[in-house]
């Protein structure tokens, strides 16, 4: 089934209206414990301080890593002195990048030239690219010993000019890859329906310069950490890891190790977060298991430490929005957008240049425009790699979308929410064909604003923001509407490089009875603290009719388990879809299994067996005759008592089940078709106060209204909200990895970086609503992410403030520094409001 | 991270005398600040090692000079490239000689770019810390050259008495110089103010 070809819509509780899975009424009509806020199964270990993290790991004979990195953004290596190194106490080895990049390939590269042409080594060969790029490992008997012994490998650089700005970077005055022989990563135009009609027949046409969306990180609670084995004695590969997406990481890691992908193993139990950052650390993965071949097979340990993290683990990309032009007719609807746009990917596209088009999986946003014409371009640059930070790509659009809202309202003198509801999609509309073909699957953004206005108590707050203005105090208020896209189409990453091998989504999962009778499940993703483990167990349950407490699911990712896909990893907002559809469905396959079996065992008719719990624990009972078997005994006869069974009774109680999203590949030449299966939204409203002496924006009032369509648990959910609001607001008021010219990250710790605490949070006024998903089995859709949700809202919130001194919000992150320096500008400058004031802020500091 | 430096001085010194103190490492290495050590490569190579710290980083940081351009008597350009735990430092040192009727007027430039985390840590702290250490560099040279008082310099850190006698001796000796530590000897603190007005008095007496 595609999206295109669903049923019209059905309206539903919660919603305006939705699309039914032809699925769902069945699943739904059974569920006792889908929807209910079960206590999280993980919680019992996490919170006793029992989790098993990848340095809880104690290997026998194993060694420790630390790498020599570069103080240098960008140098060419001279040479590299480890004489001293190697002799100190309980050294082994001492690798170099050169030495590396004679035993292995470099890793591939998703996207084609220019792009496609950069060398990726797993440590910098004859030129560092960004501060922090490992130029050595150490390995020792010891962390201390290795430690000591990375402080006298000697490196003699020859510095370069560091290329730190995107759009410089595209001059190619100074080339960082010169395999590649420019800057430029990729570009590529989109333009759907009639840009140029648009704008001839446009009432207002509305010119932004620049916006710039900045560069930040979600800094996890544990920082990378790998071990790897080369085992000399079976040539496997063992890697004890918390990448995040290792179904990805191996068919990187595979070509440039030489090795087969099934002699790679990999295993991951609980994990401290990753938000995307942690996708791309596979080149630390092949220095740890070239290192242990280099040390005869002993595990090595490299463990990251938060600087390391800071500066060369991943951050998010940063993004430019020029010379945009915003056509509206008389009513303030926008008709048409053309901008260009510039990506910077730092020193390694790696998951790039993905991000070139996962944006487009949110072309028009939450709104109806129809004419849109895009130029993108990626470039490299000397700061570190970025990865697939939460939102990924998505938000940077989404965030620019939300200016430009906010801009053309305040151009034309409509409000913030007015403006909003002339432009938004209506859920009437849904299932929306965007104009680049993805399909938006259910949602009202209309009555999230409604919502998320009478929590925030919007007409009050417009009282008392009129009389504090009239006391001369700086108060805004703002709204943010955003869409998590879940559940991607690889086979988007073909209208970027015709070549690559992607496309679809899947995900698999095992549920079988184990020889006693225990139901137990595993899982191709990689839970992060999402929940993975009582979701599942929850679905489980219902299938069953169970008690998700007998669910047994088995903790984090591994190979060896044969679950996995080739698209399995926790990303893009998709395990209640893609994660909990194979859940499902080897939940199904188990049930008729045991259904076979039972009736046999009976002497039943499988319609008569009805499933339950019994005096024995969880049973099949035949309603006719009132017998019933339970679980042991069903195991039993499978796994060790089956000499009497049937020859065609053909069932091993071992279920595994691969769901596919309902995806075709995208036309290419068009940029045309579905990317995401599904579309969660998030919409906030700020009330923030600018200090009139410190300039220090302070949030005074806060709301945040989800829609995730089917809730499968509505505690984890509510959290995920509001941590996916902690990591927005700190974004847009706290963190920054910003630069020097030199290329130096001015934020290498946690005193600089400044990542949002409890202490700063404002208190958050959480609402709900459910458009369930026509796409998925359950309704449900995938979300965590937050869309970005708090950067927009606290953009709009401080435009709303600071529009009467003149100031436009131009860059994503706001400071009292550089709310004063713009104020401190726009009094200079006189109160010319208008084209005066289309300069960013970052041009005014 | 980019500083600048700059200033000049007055020396009753020749110009050429000035020019060989500073294009001999042994000499000139040594009114570095928390001087530790000097190898000398060649003729336009040595290496120093300095005591440097910024709060708790605190280690030997191994200097290699490089003699850029040399024009007798009148020009001078050291290159140099530091490291240390937390970061690298690049630097260029240039001293451009004037003859002057009190002796000689040394125009000197500095210009420092540091790399590293260091930048992060202690970013802050750097430009006050090496403008310090310039300084104590620069007043360690005019003493060590016999000096007078700076007519546009960095701040002094102390006055410097004015030198009456033209004929006054070069120093030599590093270990009497202000502000150079014996090798070997016990290392300062890096905040430790270096007492400069009773060795410079002797060094141009």
């Amino acid at each position: 089934m595609t999206p295109e070809k669903t049923r019209r819509p059905r309206k539903r509780p919660g919603a305006k209206a939705a699309l039914k899975h032809p699925h769902h009424e069945a699943a739904s009509a059974s569920d006792r414990w889908v929807g209910k806020s079960v206590a999280r199964k993980e919680e019992a270990r996490l919170l006793r301080g029992q989790g098993k993290f990848v340095d809880d790991y104690q290997l026998q004979g194993a060694l420790h890593l630390k790498f020599v990195r570069s103080p240098y953004a960008h140098a060419r290596i001279e040479s590299i002195d480890v004489e001293q190194a190697k002799a100190q106490p309980g050294v082994l080895r001492v690798l170099t990048g050169a030495e590396v990049a004679k035993v292995v390939q470099p890793f591939i590269e998703i996207g084609p030239a220019p792009g496609g042409k950069i060398l990726d080594y797993p440590m910098a060969v004859d030129k560092v690219h960004f501060q922090g790029e490992p130029v050595a490992a150490v390995v020792a008997e010891s962390i201390e010993a290795a430690e000591d012994a990375a402080e006298v490998v000697r490196v003699d650089y020859d510095s370069l000019p560091p290329v730190m700005d995107a759009e410089e970077a595209l001059g190619d005055r100074s080339i960082l890859h010169p395999s590649a022989g420019t800057n430029l990563v990729w570009q590529g135009e989109f333009e759907y329906g009639d840009v140029d009609a648009a704008f001839r027949s446009a009432a207002h046409v509305v010119e932004i310069d620049r916006l710039h969306f900045h560069r930040f990180s979600s800094t996890p609670l544990e920082c990378n950490v790998v071990i790897g084995q080369w085992d000399p004695s079976d040539n496997q590969i063992y890697f004890w890891c918390n990448n995040s997406f290792p179904a990805f990481a191996i068919q990187f890691l595979s070509p440039a190790l030489g090795v087969g992908i099934d002699q790679i193993h990999f295993q991951s139990h609980d994990i401290g977060g990753s938000f995307g950052i942690k996708i791309t650390n596979y080149p630390y993965m092949a220095v740890c298991a070239l290192a242990s071949r280099a040390c005869g097979g002993r595990p090595v340990k490299w463990v990251e430490t938060r600087t390391e993290h800071m500066t060369a683990s991943a951050h998010g990309n940063e993004r430019t929005f020029l010379d945009t032009r915003v056509a509206l007719d008389k009513k303030g609807v926008i008709t048409a957008i053309e901008s260009r746009h510039i990506d910077d990917c730092g020193a390694y596209p790696r998951y790039e240049p993905l991000g070139c088009i996962i944006w487009a999986q949110v072309l028009p946003g939450a709104y109806r425009t129809r004419n849109m014409r895009v130029q993108f371009s990626q470039a490299v640059t000397n700061k570190c790699p970025v990865g697939p930070n939460r939102g990924y790509s998505r938000m940077q659009h989404l965030w620019f979308l939300e200016r430009v809202i906010d801009i053309c309202g305040r151009k034309l003198g409509i409000p913030a929410d007015e403006m909003r509801l002339r432009n938004y999609i209506k859920s009437s509309e849904m299932p929306y064909t965007t104009p680049n073909g993805c399909v938006y699957d259910s949602g009202d953004y209309a009555g999230m604003q409604k919502l998320a206005k009478k929590l925030i108590g919007w007409d009050g707050w417009q009282g008392k923001i009129a009389k504090a203005r009239r006391q001369g105090r700086r108060i805004g208020i703002g709204i943010g509407t955003t869409l998590d896209s879940g559940t991607n189409n690889f086979g988007q990453s073909q209208i970027i490089n015709p070549q690559a091998p992607y496309s679809g989504q899947s995900e698999g999962a095992n549920v079988k009875l184990d020889i006693y009778g225990e139901i137990v499940v595993s899982i191709g993703s990689v839970p992060q603290g999402q929940g993975h483990e009582t979701t599942a167990a929850q679905v489980v349950a219902d299938v069953l009719n169970v008690h998700p407490d007998i669910v047994k699911v088995r903790p984090g990712f591994d190979t060896d388990r044969n679950v996995h896909t080739g698209h399995s990893g926790t990303y893009a907002s998709q395990f209640a879809v893609t994660g909990l559809s194979a859940v499902h469905g080897a939940a199904e396959n188990l049930k008729r299994e045991l259904a076979r079996l039972a009736a046999f065992a009976l002497g039943a008719k499988e319609n008569d067996l009805e499933f339950g719990l019994g005096t024995q624990g969880p049973e099949v009972k035949d309603r006719k005759s009132r017998k019933a078997i339970n679980y042991w005994a069903l195991a039993n006869l499978v796994n060790v008592n089956n000499a009497g069974l049937p020859a065609d009774l053909d069932v091993t109680l071992n279920c595994r089940y691969v769901y596919r999203a309902p995806f075709k590949v995208p036309d290419i030449q068009r940029k045309y078709g579905n990317l995401t299966l599904t579309y969660a939204a998030q919409l906030h409203i700020a009330v923030i106060e600018i200090d009139p002496e410190t300039y220090i924006p302070k949030i005074l009032d806060y709301a945040a209204v989800d829609d995730c369509g089917r809730v499968i648990n509505p505690a984890i959910v509510r959290g995920q909200v509001f941590g996916a609001t902690a990591h927005g607001l700190g974004a847009a008021l706290y963190e920054d990895c910003r630069y020097d010219e030199a290329g130096n990250l001015l934020a290498s710790t946690f005193s600089d970086y400044i990542p949002i605490t409890a202490l700063n949070m404002p208190r958050v006024r959480y609402g709900h609503m459910e458009s369930p998903s026509p796409f998925s089995y359950n309704g449900a859709k995938g979300m965590g992410e937050g869309g970005a949700a708090p950067i927009h809202t606290v953009c709009a919130a401080l435009q709303d403030a600071l529009w009467d001194s003149g100031v436009v919000i131009h860059d994503s992150h706001n400071t009292a520094d550089s709310i004063f320096r713009a104020l401190a500008s726009r009094s200079e400058a006189s109160g010319a409001v208008d084209q005066a004031a289309i300069e960013t802020l970052e041009s005014n500091t | 991270m980019a500083l600048h430096f700059g200033g000049e001085f007055l020396v009753q010194r020749s110009p050429e005398e000035v020019y060989d103190f500073l294009i001999d490492p042994n000499r000139f290495g040594s009114v570095l600040p928390y001087f530790q050590g000097l190898t000398v490569a060649d003729e336009k190579n040595f290496e120093v090692k300095v005591r440097v710290g910024i709060s708790h980083i605190r280690g030997i940081a191994n200097v290699r000079l490089n003699r850029a351009e040399a024009e007798r008597p009148r020009r001078l350009l050291y290159r140099g490239k530091g490291s240390l735990a937390g970061g690298s430092v690049d630097f260029t040192a240039g001293f451009d000689l004037a003859m002057n009727e009190e002796g000689t007027r040394v125009a000197w430039r500095g210009e420092v770019q540091v790399f590293g985390v260091l930048t992060s840590i202690a970013g802050g702290l750097l430009q006050p810390l090496a403008q310090k250490n310039a300084q104590k560099a620069i007043d360690g040279l005019q003493a060590a050259l016999g000096q007078i008082p700076s007519v546009s310099a960095l701040p002094a850190v102390s006055p410097l008495p004015v030198v009456s006698s033209p004929s006054a001796p070069v120093v030599s000796e590093p270990t009497i110089s202000p502000g150079v530590r014996e090798p070997g000897g016990s290392d300062p603190t890096p905040e430790q103010p270096i007492a400069l007005s009773e060795p410079a008095m002797k060094a141009g007496q």
